[in-house]
């Protein structure tokens, strides 16, 4: 825990370490979702509403997505770089260390850009969410879940590198699901819809939390709770499966 | 002056692109995902409003949304970051060295990268759109939407030159291009027909240079014949070809001035 | 016995699913390192050097063979090994950039459950030790490449490692940084008893780090014994680069080959074991006009050309 921590601490400052350009990104950031709320402004103003998504509630699916995208790629920012780590030896120094790679390697780095994210998302949810005790403690609960099913996918399609020895898929997981997860589920059908809930789970972190905002259920809960597990445990293994075939880069450098 | 760099520029790099199949598969794969989403999107929000938004139906939105997509998904997204990092790095300053135009060369090497992708996305579009929505809405206004869709990425390029172009003062073009895609994501009809907007910001967008990078390839491919919309895409292209040869004398003016 | 290897090879596997090809990069090896020992382990690029000591490190499971470092299997005792041991990676920084070292050291130290005063005190006896204190803070983008190494070198020291792996360090320091850093690696393993496992393709590195010298080449161990015999075989001989004022004979000397002699430029080759180095360089200055001189090494090609031809001790 103490290793923990002082990590933490270390990537905070080492975050911190250019002021100038810590605000400006965390601006940018914010800046950036509001152009997503202007969209769907837009969207609802027009169509009003769609298959029960009103903009009440995809502007709470937005303050999840962009909490839980906040925690994984603005404080575990590694989570979306397993990949990258893997390709190019950034795994060396982690396995220097009498500590568990995974968790070391994902709290070594913070992303000023994307804790802009996470400012957001409180700022959304306490200016539209209508914030109450206990609409609050299931958008905290939700948005960590979220944070936890997207991490662990983040963090297999990474870890597939070690065994396909290129980064392509694992850059287009991520890209998928933050896509995928920012706009109400239910306007996809079939197929897809399934997929959404099983493959990539970009239902899981966002839609569901949001839902359950608005009309709480234990049957949903439980299971956004047990998908999280879930992926965090698969995310586990894939890693730890992955990690005993990794080259450090030996393959390349010896082209 | 040697007359071929553009050309060969644009060629060259068009090979590079398509060699590389890992590269492509994943702009392929990308351009369906992001393609798919909004054209379901918008099916959705045409089937709860009686089948028409903003005067399109489902068929047409669909082929607006495979079209804009095809046009911004070309296009390397941090093409603004990568030209300021160029800039700041010195490397620009190394090509003034060369005998053509580093601006030229630029555009047309971005140009060649573009087309492969451009093709790629092009072909699974439409495949994705016959598929899943129907054929396409109107025959000629499908064959003005093909020029309409080099001239967009052309466009685009140039105008992200334009504005990548003010690392030469501030060294750092990073939060700019949040800023611009965010324009042509909104403003340039990417994510919505310039229709949907209250009439006041489609009058607004509509006098802005991002629709020509978006919306009048879309609007074509979604069955509407307005041939005058090339035009509006060949006026933004001069106005930003201008644009970015004056930021970019300017820059380098400045480069010679206090050094690369 | 600090390290044990026993016929330990990798193979890795290359290339598109239909175009794989397994590439050897360590070939079936075995060699046993004593406590206290300073052994370098050289060979040219692409030899299997890092692959060796990522192997002893934990970082890469081997394809088979044993190896056994202070009583542990690396690759499945890997966590408790990294308390014993400290490993330098002369590419890949233990350092944060942004951060000062003293910065990096305090998180390593609660990542070693050392206590804070423990690891302040000891972060004092390494920039002593490593002639670094003053380096300490400073951000680590600012410092140059022979202070970066010092500091890294400190970095992995933190935790009082009985066994030192490092793979190139000396890759990239230029020639007073890279003494410098020879000359501390000799100093921990005289003063603190500090095992020493070096990699590298700088013959130098031998000849001032170690006692022992062990030559890889294409994943195979080719050569093994102390440097001291080496010198007396393989390293005996000595280039001199001369140029003259003036075309002049060459020397006639007892073990010393002119490899070549045009215009104002001459090439020898000094076999040491016959002539010393220093007669031949006043036999030079004394009869010859020369402007410029210079004695190096046999490059490790022609090095490792040598131990494929003469018969081993």
């Amino acid at each position: 825990m103490r290793a923990v921590t002082a990590t933490m601490r270390a990537a905070a400052s080492e975050a911190r370490a250019n002021p100038g350009a810590f605000w400006s990104q965390l601006a940018a950031m914010a800046l950036n979702d509001i152009v997503w709320v202007i969209f769907w402004a837009l969207f609802f103003n027009r169509v009003g509403t769609l298959r029960g998504w009103d903009q009440s509630r995809v502007l709470l699916l937005f303050a999840c997505l962009t909490t839980a995208g906040g925690i994984v790629l603005g404080v575990l920012s590694n989570a979306r770089r397993v990949g990258e780590l893997a390709m190019n030896g950034g795994i060396d120094a982690a396995l220097a260390l009498p500590v568990p790679p995974l968790p070391y390697l994902l709290v070594r780095r913070i992303d000023a850009v994307n804790l802009g994210d996470l400012v957001f998302g409180f700022g959304l949810f306490a200016l539209s969410g209508s914030p109450s005790v206990e609409r609050t403690l299931i958008y905290v609960c939700g948005s960590l879940a979220g944070a936890a099913v997207l991490a662990g996918f983040l963090i297999t399609v990474g870890s597939l590198t070690f065994f396909l020895r290129r980064s392509e898929a694992g850059e287009l997981g991520f890209h998928a699901i933050i896509l995928l997860a920012s706009y109400p589920v239910d306007i996809f059908a079939g197929v897809t819809k399934v997929m959404l809930y099983t493959a990539v789970p970009a239902a899981f972190v966002a839609a569901v939390p949001a839902n359950l905002i608005e009309d709480f259920n234990l049957r949903d809960a439980l299971v956004l709770g047990g998908v999280a597990a879930g992926f965090a445990a698969m995310a586990w293994s894939v890693f730890s499966l992955g990690l005993r075939r990794y080259t450090s880069t030996a393959l390349w450098t010896r082209a | 002056m040697n007359a071929r760099w553009p050309w060969v520029s644009v060629s060259s790099a068009a090979r590079r692109v398509a060699r590389d199949r890992g590269q492509l598969l994943f702009a392929a794969g990308f351009y369906v995902v992001v393609a798919s989403v909004l054209a379901a999107l918008w099916r959705a929000a045409t089937e709860v409003n009686g089948g028409t938004v903003a005067g399109y139906s489902g068929l047409q939105l669909t082929w607006y949304v495979v079209a804009a997509e095809a046009v911004t998904i070309a296009l390397n997204t941090r093409l603004i970051e990568v030209i300021g990092d160029d800039i700041a790095s010195g490397a620009v300053a190394a090509e003034l060295l060369r005998p053509a135009p580093v601006l030229g060369v630029r555009v047309c090497t971005e140009l060649g990268r573009c087309l492969p992708r451009l093709g790629v996305c092009v072909a699974i579009g439409a495949v994705l759109a016959t598929t899943t929505a129907g054929a396409p809405p109107d025959a000629t206004a499908l064959a003005l939407a093909a020029p309409a869709v080099v001239l967009a990425v052309f466009c685009n390029l140039i105008a992200q030159h334009a504005f990548a172009g003010i690392a030469f003062w501030l060294r750092d073009a990073r939060s700019m291009w949040f800023l611009y895609h965010k324009l042509v994501f909104v403003l340039g009809g990417m994510l919505l027909p310039l229709q949907v907007m209250p009439s006041w910001l489609h009058t607004v967008a509509a006098w802005l240079p991002f629709a020509a990078m978006a919306y009048v390839p879309a609007r074509l491919a979604s069955g509407h014949v307005e041939p005058q919309l090339l035009l509006v895409q060949l006026w933004w292209l001069g106005v930003m070809w201008w644009a970015a040869r004056a930021v970019f004398n300017a820059g380098e003016r400045r480069l010679q001035v206090v050094g690369g | 016995m600090t390290i044990e290897v026993r016929s330990l090879t990798k193979v890795f596997e290359a290339g598109s699913r239909r175009n794989r090809r397994r590439i050897e990069a360590v070939h079936d090896i075995s060699l046993t390192v004593g406590a206290g020992e300073r052994v370098a382990y050289i060979g040219p690029n692409g030899a299997g050097k890092s692959t060796s000591i990522k192997m002893l490190t934990g970082v890469l499971h081997p394809t088979s063979g044993t190896a056994n470092v202070l009583g542990m299997v690396p690759w499945q005792q890997r966590r408790a090994l990294t308390r014993r041991i400290g490993a330098l990676f002369g590419q890949r920084s233990q350092l944060w950039f942004e951060l000062t070292p003293r910065e990096t050291f305090r998180m390593l130290g609660a990542i070693f459950d050392l206590e804070p005063a423990a690891e302040r005190e000891r972060v004092g006896v390494l920039g002593e030790l490593l002639d670094a204190a003053d380096l300490f803070d400073t951000p680590v983008r600012s410092l140059s490449l022979g202070q970066r190494m010092r500091c890294e070198l400190a970095a992995c020291l933190l935790h009082e490692p009985s066994i030192l792996f490092l793979d190139e360090p000396t890759i990239g320091l230029d020639l007073l940084a890279k003494q410098r850093f020879r000359e501390l690696l000799v100093r921990l393993n005289e003063e603190r008893g500090t095992t020493v496992f070096l990699t590298s393709h700088d013959v130098a590195d031998i000849e001032h780090v170690a006692q022992r010298a062990v030559v890889i080449n294409h994943g195979v161990v080719i050569y093994d014994a102390e440097v001291a015999a080496m010198r007396r075989t393989l390293l005996a001989t000595k280039s001199v680069e001369v140029t003259l004022a003036e075309p002049s004979p060459p020397p006639e000397m007892d073990g010393v080959i002119v490899t070549a002699n045009k215009d104002s430029s001459m090439s020898l080759v000094v076999d040491t074991t016959r002539c010393s180095i220093r007669d031949v360089l006043d036999h030079l200055l004394g009869r010859l006009s020369v402007t410029d001189i210079s004695v190096t090494d046999p490059p490790l090609e022609q090095v490792i050309a040598e131990i494929y031809t003469v018969p081993r001790s």
